[in-house]
């Protein structure tokens, strides 16, 4: 089974990233102000360039694979275009920013280019999305905004492969799919499952969690039809507009923060329980299959000092240490007990924040990439399936 | 540091406030159907609980607890049933119960738990009780149900 690729990009969260279209470079936020760009060295990757500009923390990255920009956003309410442009004196490129309009008086939360790469959108905590697009006569990015009937923040968007429609989860509980449509950019759309007349701010579905969760991530299939979006109630909902069906999967573990989809029947999903989860299905029913984690390193021996019969992670680690404090009187916080390791079995050390496909081969992606606050990217061969019940004995599935 | 200011509701200098009733639908049933439902589950809970039937007690009990504003009365019924039923529960038959119940009783059974943690010395509370069913529902529907006890915003 082939291994994950593992990288100790830092020793802080990484608040995004993005690979550029050949995946030779990386641009990551560190938890900062300012995007690190990285670049492939052999099995490394090395710092290169440093884009500053944002005066808060950057919350979102993506990279245009195709037209090669670097689109930010940011705490501070402003979003950046980056452009590598040849400098007037050295020759040499280098990252210029465009400042965008987005008019928005909270923070950006989330941006995402359209397949085109014509616009992006802008997701913010002002109960509105920023669509923007370029204004060649003013030489700058202007927004329209997506605000009806958003009653909270925007955590997330994804684009439809047909480049007017937006998914877009946010902390009211809902999923949304609107359209984006911007006539000085967009042909007329060939109608879809959502919908087919579709000027701009059409609500084209709403779909809310099932335990009062709010979603902190959307994706449309590669084919656009089918909407998948997780929650913070710990479930998963895949929405079949035509259907009209959706199916919730419940899980037993913590909520997902961000899914991808690897191809129209599967998703790789991963969040608070620190390692992908795999799901498939099709519209006679979607379920959990898997993870793509299987850590089997000292998995068996410290699972059983742990007590095997328990709830998967609820015995490991922090918890062990404070119950044989409690019941055996035992402070282990030396080295020496098996108990008292803190380190998880899996790759990621803490929340995924991100995940990402990173190798696509025709329509199926065979590869993804997560991020997450550990510090840690981590490149997954998705048909690496871990049944969920061989890892970690005790986590029941139904 | 003067703190007061963070005491301030902010939200009532904004028109456009999210409100709570936004947040999840609201029980169809009204106040006073949903009391007498309370009621006659109680007498059906006792019957089941007569013929020792205790999954089938569980079951009547969660399906269509009551929830949200203006019902506490029922709230509070419903809490005394089921607290009547987990005491009387004994402790090698818990899993065994727990499995035949459905995802939605699970996580309706999780937030009563919680519930009946937050009030001690309330009715018959035991608090020993409760944890041991706490424990038991915990390995049997995850961790992922105490997440929806936490984020649901229809309280029981």
């Amino acid at each position: 089974m082939a291994l994950p690729e593992v990288h100790n990009i830092a020793q802080v969260p990484i608040t995004s990233h993005a690979f550029s279209g050949d995946r030779s470079q990386l641009a990551v936020s560190l938890n900062s102000n300012d995007v690190q760009i990285y670049s492939r060295s052999g099995t490394d990757f090395v710092p290169t360039e440093t884009l500053s500009e944002h005066d808060k923390l950057i919350t979102s990255i993506d990279w245009a694979p195709n037209s090669n920009r670097i689109v930010t956003a940011s705490q501070d309410r402003n979003a950046y275009v980056w452009q590598e442009t040849p400098d007037p004196e050295t020759g040499k490129l280098v990252w210029k920013p465009t400042l965008v309009l987005l008019r928005i008086n909270r923070s950006a939360t989330y941006v995402r280019w359209s397949p085109n790469e014509d616009k992006f959108a802008v997701a913010s905590g002002a109960r509105a999305i920023s669509i923007c697009s370029f204004d060649a006569e003013n030489n700058w990015w202007v927004a329209k905004h997506l605000k009806k009937p958003i009653r909270s923040t925007v955590l997330s968007v994804d684009w439809h492969p047909n480049n007017v429609l937006l998914a877009a989860g946010s902390a009211d509980m809902k999923a949304r799919v609107f359209s984006a449509f911007i006539k000085e950019v967009d042909q007329r759309p060939a109608p879809t499952v959502w919908g087919s007349k579709l000027p701009f701010n059409t609500v084209c579905g709403e779909y809310t969690s099932p335990a009062g969760g709010w979603v902190h991530t959307v994706g449309f299939s590669p084919s656009g039809d089918v909407l998948a979006f997780a929650s913070h109630d710990s479930s998963v909902s895949i929405v079949y507009p035509g259907g009209p069906a959706i199916y919730n999967i419940r899980m037993t573990s913590l909520p997902l923060v961000t899914l991808t989809w690897t191809s129209e029947d599967s998703i790789v999903a991963a969040g608070h329980d620190c390692r992908p989860l795999v799901f498939t299905g099709s519209e006679a029913g979607w379920q959990e299959t898997g993870t793509l984690d299987d850590s089997k390193s000292g998995e068996t021996s410290r699972a059983g000092a742990a007590g095997a019969s328990s709830v998967g992670r609820l015995k490991a680690g922090a918890f062990a240490t404070f119950r044989d404090a409690d019941t055996r009187g035992q402070s282990s916080i030396s080295g020496s007990s098996p108990s008292a390791d803190t380190k998880l079995l899996t790759v990621h050390q803490n929340t995924i924040t991100n995940a990402r496909p990173y190798e696509i081969h025709g329509d199926q992606v065979t590869r993804v990439s997560t991020t997450g606050v550990d510090g840690i990217l981590a490149i997954w061969d998705v048909n690496a399936v871990t049944a969920l019940t061989a890892r970690v004995g005790g986590i029941q599935l139904r | 540091m003067d703190t007061a200011f963070r005491k301030i509701d902010i939200d009532i200098y904004d028109e456009d406030t999210l409100q709570e009733s936004e947040l999840y639908d609201a029980d169809p049933r009204d106040p006073a159907q949903v009391l007498d439902d309370a009621k006659q589950r109680q007498a059906a809970v006792r019957s089941s609980l007569a013929k020792g039937d205790i999954g089938e007690a569980l079951s009547i009990t969660l399906d269509n607890a009551p929830y949200g504003p203006g019902v506490d009365a029922a709230k509070e019924i419903t809490l005394q049933t089921l607290l009547t039923i987990l005491n009387s529960t004994k402790s090698t038959e818990i899993t065994g119960i727990i499995k035949t119940l459905s995802q939605d009783s699970q996580d309706t059974l999780m937030k009563y738990l919680y519930k009946g943690m937050g009030m001690p010395g309330w009715g018959d509370i035991s608090g020993s009780v409760l944890l041991g069913w706490h424990e038991k529902l915990t390995e049997v529907a995850g961790t992922g149900s105490i997440v929806r006890a936490m984020t649901d915003r229809r309280t029981v």
